[in-house]
């Protein structure tokens, strides 16, 4: 029977391909639909890597359009009281196709990753590692101490992790995540302050700016975020300052979401002032706005739209990407996704109009 | 089917007021102004200027530019070539980023080909380059990695310094005489030493035999982490020079002569 009901969500999701318009794949919206905060599902207040127990929890009961019983137990994350452990793996096949070039298709396994939680001293002290192991060798891509105060208002942390700065997509190549250059592939080292309350969520970062590189120069890196939590909607401000020998450079973004009935909007719009270009100084701009619509219990119908404009003082150059990603999970910890994008942008520019149809598999615990 | 058509009507909408992409009149393909004089005839070449203009500058930076470059690796026309060739990986310190005559063993053809030890294929989220690309890429590292004339300077002068623990390689504007490159033109100097006077740091000079503008300087021993000053000699009788016999300007004034000096920090300097 699960056979069934999964070759015929499969077919769905080939009828939506066809049917939509444009892909992108993001959790926040999550957040936004349950109106909870990032630290309700994830260890790192900003969200994102390792799911806590209510987040392992979610995944088994909420997320799910079924849930094989697996007994009177089920997994949480925690191996003891000490050690929690995690992981994302994603495969898929993609589609490219780029104007006046031969349509290109692979499989590749984009993304494998483990995380270890180590509650040295239980809701106060803990370290993370977060290590990925595909594509190539094992790289280290989080690796902090952090502490928390006794009320769970304030923290410390250490080490090398992702900076807060918006929403974070799971999707890098989103221009709200390449453009200001703080993402999940840009991990930094240094030292962060958190507070949490009620609705307010806050991070303020300082490290070594070098983006996931080694230290180049005496200039650092200063990044933080505000954002205010409603139980239907969320607003938030970030900011991020980087000292570097290659030209400063400033990014500001303004975020937020809301939910009206089934669909879960999602917004971001980011400006970046960069003096490291070798002409001198570009302002760029860009913005996303998605749709998450909770079609039925584990099936999200994801719209999304973007705008990138790589130069305020250069006219005619503006891309956009429009995407479309219906989002399956036929069970506790397993997704489904299958995609389209168009890109559009200035026509001498190949790359820039290409369309990439994805389907992928995303396994998780 | 109602509820899709509202909500994609509402994105559309909502998106149009930020706006569409752009038409591209007054810019070439990567889409800057074509008085800028950024663009080139469009064929892939296997030298600098034109994998500048094919490949880096329209591709690779959209990432890799400015302050937030991933890995500090920046590849915009300024910087590529002195971030690229002869520096070391920062996933892979071990392996060159260009390693000039030998593109097997350049990282960056192993990025590009998706068999590097570290990370994703390069680029990032896009399709991979056309294998006739990356053989143009690998056409021009296999014979020599030559700057070409993209940064072609009217004087010598030092383009760029990249540091690692067993290699400081040198990118000079134009190519080096050889034969004046040594210990008393080329120094580099540990500065923060117990004692006041800086260490002269011993090691092994050359000028890369792939690479004529390429100057490699090879510590007997691996540089610890530190702050060191590296001297290029421009002035006196035994100051280094190109091949024309033109003296580096290593003050930046435009004409020959000074000395170049420039502090360098290895690792996570005390």
């Amino acid at each position: 029977m699960i056979t069934l009901r999964l070759l015929g969500s499969m077919a769905a999701v080939i009828l939506s391909l066809s049917l939509a318009p444009a892909a992108a794949r993001a959790e926040p919206y999550l957040a936004v639909q349950q109106g909870y905060k990032c630290i309700a599902c994830h260890v790192n207040p900003s969200g994102g890597g390792m799911r806590n127990t209510f987040g392992n929890i979610f995944a088994q009961n909420v997320l799910p359009a079924n849930k094989i019983e697996v007994g009177d137990d089920s997994w949480t994350g925690a191996v003891n009281r000490f050690v929690m452990l995690g992981g994302d793996v994603r495969a898929g096949w993609t589609s490219t196709d780029i104007p006046h070039q031969k349509q290109s298709n692979e499989f590749d396994v984009s993304d494998a990753r483990v995380y270890l939680n180590v509650e040295a001293i239980p809701d106060r002290l803990s370290v993370y590692l977060d290590e990925r192991f595909a594509p190539g060798s094992a790289t280290n891509l989080e690796a902090y101490a952090r502490y928390w105060t006794a009320d769970k208002a304030w923290f410390i942390r250490a080490g090398r992790m992702y900076l807060p700065f918006g929403l974070r997509l799971e999707d890098d190549t989103a221009f709200t995540r390449t453009v200001p250059g703080i993402n999940m592939t840009t991990p930094d080292t240094g030292v962060e302050v958190g507070w949490e309350s009620t609705h307010w969520s806050a991070q303020l970062a300082l490290s070594n700016g070098s983006a996931g590189g080694p230290e180049t120069d005496n200039g650092k890196q200063v990044t933080g975020q505000l954002v205010y939590v409603d139980p239907r909607w969320r607003v938030g401000l970030a900011s991020s300052f980087n000292q570097s020998d290659a030209g400063d450079r400033a990014a500001y973004g303004l975020f937020g979401g809301l939910r009206t009935g089934p669909v879960a909007w999602l917004a971001e719009a980011d400006l970046v002032v960069d003096q490291g270009f070798p002409e001198g100084t570009r302002n760029l701009v860009s913005a996303l706005l998605e749709a998450n619509w909770a079609v039925r219990s584990g099936h999200n119908l994801k719209l999304t739209a973007e705008w990138f404009d790589p130069d305020r003082d250069v006219n005619n150059d503006e891309q956009t990407r429009w995407s479309a990603v219906y989002e399956y999970s036929p069970m506790q910890f397993l997704q489904l996704r299958g995609g389209v994008r168009l890109y559009d942008g200035i026509p001498q520019n190949d790359l820039q109009n290409r369309t990439m149809f994805f389907l992928e598999v995303h396994g998780f615990f | 089917m109602t509820a899709i058509r509202k909500t994609w009507g509402a994105l559309c909408m909502l998106t149009q007021l930020a706006g569409c992409a752009g038409n591209g009149d007054g810019l070439d393909a990567s889409g800057r102004p074509l008085s800028s004089g950024s663009g080139d005839n469009g064929v892939l070449t296997p030298d600098l200027a034109s994998i500048q203009a094919n490949v880096f500058t329209p591709i690779c930076t959209q990432c890799h530019v400015g302050a937030n470059a991933p890995q500090g690796l920046r590849l915009d026309a300024a910087n590529s070539y002195g971030a690229l060739v002869g520096v070391a990986s920062s996933e892979q310190p071990g392996v060159l980023r260009v390693k000039p005559g030998d593109a097997a063993a350049s990282y960056l053809i192993q990025k590009l080909e998706g068999r590097a030890a570290v990370g994703a294929r390069m680029p990032l989220g896009q399709p991979a380059l056309p294998a006739s690309t990356i053989l143009v890429i690998r056409e021009w590292i296999t014979s020599g990695a030559s700057r070409g004339a993209v940064a072609s300077a009217k004087t010598l002068a030092v383009q760029t310094v990249s540091v690692a623990a067993t290699e400081v390689a040198i990118a000079m504007t134009q190519p080096v005489d050889a034969s004046l490159v040594n210990a008393t033109t080329v120094t580099l100097q540990r500065l923060d030493t117990i004692s006041a006077e800086p260490v002269t740091i011993a090691a092994q000079l050359a000028v890369s035999p792939v690479n004529d503008t390429l100057i490699v300087l090879t510590p007997d021993q691996a540089l610890t982490s530190g702050q060191y000053r590296l001297t290029l000699r421009g002035t006196g009788a035994a100051a280094l020079a190109g091949w024309n016999a033109d003296v580096i300007d290593g003050n930046g004034d435009g004409a020959p002569g000074g000395d170049y000096v420039q502090t360098l920090t290895i690792g996570g300097a005390p």
